[in-house]
């Protein structure tokens, strides 16, 4: 035990009498009232927790995210399931075509159904195609064959008919030079491929990313905003003066980031698993064995990102003194989360690898890529090291910075005056 | 029982000197009231003594040795400025406090029931805190300094904002701990009731001690003066050496010794010029020994 006489300690850290930290073990030994008690920090992180539990606000909004989360994937499964009935208006001169289109159709393209409507003359393919009775009018042209669309032409019904109606005249040529199409086109066919995973997986691999950078933004951002809101109130309200003569200030602040960084941390895990369940039910259900595996380096990242981050927006409450300095204490921190989130949906290749290794951002920009498929195993490893050892270090500094500003109350305070202010 | 003492303490903000070499003791087993004017330092020492400011240069006591963390977990405090969590419910709030005091949550229940229903708060329990009128809020506040049977008290103007009835709930209160043995130190600017309630006295100046000790023995040592009511004018007086005439008014008049005993001979004087209606010492009130030593 050291005594509050400690002048003679320049640059010594702990709160003035709050030499115990850990223990707190009252000297009259196990009669105390206070023993095996569970450390402060952990009563501090309960109420963080159990306050947060019975917020209404709090509640609506993660039963929202989820309903969005939900609703998302299941659009994404309805979509999937989709089929385009076309009617394709054919003059007699095109009938027999317009049916080799709607009896191909469905073989080229599983989610295109073509239905031949039949009109005497073009003025009548016109009329059908205005008053909406026909998706589309196919006739001859002057050098092949023309699909009229009212005002546009459906891709895959386009794609679609483009292969009956190349393959009808090869046909008809083929026979006409007295050869055969497969005679001609031996040889010629062109197929792609792709070495790492498919085309529709990446596409996937994207949106989830994009997905996953806007939870992060959406979570740091909500979560953040109340728990600097919070360390503001019980600074406004001077119930801090009161706790820290019961607890040390370092106490207080451990419990407040751990039981809101665990908090959000749990919340992104019921997203995650609500989101793999739906997908499990959708076409990319097959996808969810590789997403799986991401989606756990995603939350391991979360964990320690947000602890960075909890720290920082803990030390923006500390330096407000009231709710209203808030929105100017926590700026940097804002600026900060939209320049992640933004970096994290448009950079790629060397700028996204570099930010993948910089905390904070690397705790979107790394799982993205596992996500993607673009990083080595050894990676995400380095960058959690890097991360891990940042936040050590913001927790260190934000500690600091709290404790000296949390006891002010002259208004708003700066970082460079709470870094050097007496205790 | 434990003792607060506190020696030479010091505390400089910017180059404002706030306290300046405090010695104090507050003693267990009576109260101890702390006044001075605004800017004085009571609220800066208080502060120090509870570990909220690092002081300077100087120490803070309990019984005898440095005070600790753990020392003071057990004290109950009372800021000046008040609050608490508005959105939580009373009966919540007191709760984690008293764990927070080193209480477990059966014996805190236990103690909030019974100190809720003490201050007519006992339905008010699962209401937020926000929905309590300022004095019912105050009054949690007080529950929260008390209810882990603290082993001191150091309140910052508990009494401001009280209505009457809350004063004497309060100050009754103040005694109750007092005479089971636990020392109390709280800071007012009524001095009316710092004389009703305290034993002890400290009067803060400028960042410096400039009273302290028992409050007769320091009404004591100011002047001594008599209060002299004769049937007849007693204009006399002015020519009897050895005492300086507060004043006279008619057959009413105080005086104050400048030579002790000298009271004798106004009395004798007044005897052998008639009747003497009241002949009695006059103690001071605390306002004015205040403004004494504080001049």
């Amino acid at each position: 035990m050291t005594t509050i006489r400690q002048t003679d300690r320049p640059g010594h850290d702990e709160p003035a009498g709050h030499d115990d930290p850990a223990g707190r073990t009252d000297p009259n030994g196990s009669t105390a009232p206070g023993a095996g008690l569970p450390r402060a920090w952990a009563l501090v992180a309960r109420r963080e927790i159990s306050s947060k539990l019975v917020d209404r606000t709090f509640l609506v909004g993660t039963l929202f995210t989820l309903l969005m989360i939900a609703g998302l994937v299941l659009a994404q499964a309805l979509l999937s399931e989709r089929v385009d009935d076309y009617d394709v208006a054919a003059t007699p001169a095109a009938t027999s075509m317009a049916q080799d289109v709607a009896d191909q159709a469905t073989g080229l393209d599983d989610k295109v159904r073509v239905r031949v409507v039949d009109v005497p003359d073009d003025a009548a393919a016109r009329a059908a195609l205005t008053d909406e009775e026909a998706d589309a009018w196919l006739t001859p042209g002057a050098d092949g064959w023309v699909l009229v669309g009212r005002d546009e032409v459906p891709r895959n019904l386009e794609e679609v008919t483009a292969t009956v109606v190349r393959d009808t005249t090869l046909t008809e040529n083929a026979e006409a030079a007295g050869t055969t199409v497969a005679a001609m086109t031996r040889g010629s066919q062109l197929t792609t491929d792709v070495l790492v995973g498919d085309a529709d997986q990446r596409d996937f691999a994207q949106g989830m990313a994009f997905a996953l950078a806007f939870l992060f933004y959406l979570s740091s951002i909500a979560f953040g905003m109340t728990l600097a809101g919070s360390v503001v109130e019980e600074k406004q309200s001077r119930i801090v003066e009161i706790i820290a003569t019961k607890i040390p200030v370092r106490q207080l602040l451990a419990g407040k980031v751990i039981g809101n960084t665990g908090l959000a941390v749990a919340q992104m895990a019921l997203y995650a698993a609500i989101g793999l369940v739906g997908l499990s039910f959708t076409s990319f259900g097959s996808f969810l064995p590789s997403v799986t595996g991401a989606l756990g380096w995603f939350l391991v990242f979360f964990l320690f990102g947000f602890l960075l981050l909890a720290c920082l927006w803990a030390v923006a409450g500390a330096l407000a003194s009231r709710t209203e300095d808030l929105q100017s204490t926590s700026t940097p921190i804002t600026l900060l989360l939209l320049a992640i989130f933004f970096g994290s949906a448009f950079l790629s290749g060397t700028p996204q690898t570099v930010l993948s290794y910089v905390p904070p951002a690397s705790a979107v920009l790394m799982p993205q890529r596992i996500l993607e498929g673009s990083a080595q195993w050894w990676e995400p490893v380095v960058s959690l090291g890097i991360l891990l050892a940042t936040a050590a270090v913001v927790v260190l500094v934000a500690e600091r910075l709290y404790r000296r500003s949390l006891l002010q109350t002259q208004g708003r305070i700066s970082v460079r005056q709470a870094w050097s202010a007496p205790e | 029982m434990g003792r607060i003492e506190t020696r030479g303490l010091s505390r400089t903000f910017g180059d404002v000197r706030a306290v300046e070499g405090v010695d104090l003791v507050v003693r267990p087993g009576g109260l101890t009231g702390f006044v001075g004017g605004n800017g004085a330092g009571k609220t800066t020492t208080m502060r120090m003594v509870m570990g909220l400011l690092r002081p300077d240069a100087g120490e803070v006591l309990w019984d005898g040795r440095p005070m600790t963390g753990a020392d003071r977990r057990r004290f109950g405090y009372m800021p000046e400025e008040r609050g608490l969590y508005p959105k939580q419910k009373v009966a919540d709030q007191l709760t984690y406090l008293a764990r927070l005091s080193g209480m477990s949550t059966a014996d805190a229940r236990s103690a909030i029931e019974t100190h809720l229903e003490r201050f007519g708060l006992a339905e008010r329990a699962k209401d937020r805190v926000e929905a309590l009128s300022l004095g019912n809020q105050q009054r949690v506040q007080i529950i929260a300094a008390l209810l882990h049977r603290p082993t001191a008290l150091v309140l910052d103007e508990p009494f401001s904002g009280l209505d009457p009835a809350a004063v004497d709930a309060m100050a009754d209160i103040l005694r109750d701990h007092a005479a089971s043995g636990v020392p109390v130190l709280f800071s007012s600017h009524q001095l009316d009731l710092v004389e009703r309630l305290c034993d002890h006295l400290i009067v803060l100046a400028r960042g410096r001690v400039v009273a302290q000790g028992a409050v007769d023995a320091l009404r004591a040592g100011g002047p001594t003066r008599y209060r002299l009511v004769t049937d007849a004018d007693a204009g006399w007086v002015r020519d009897v050496r050895g005492i300086h005439v507060h004043d006279v008014d008619g057959s009413a008049v105080l005086l104050e010794l400048v030579t002790e005993g000298a009271e004798q001979a106004v009395l004798r004087e007044a005897v052998a010029r008639g009747a003497v209606r009241e002949f009695s010492r006059v103690v001071p009130p605390l306002a004015e020994i205040y403004r004494e030593v504080t001049a």
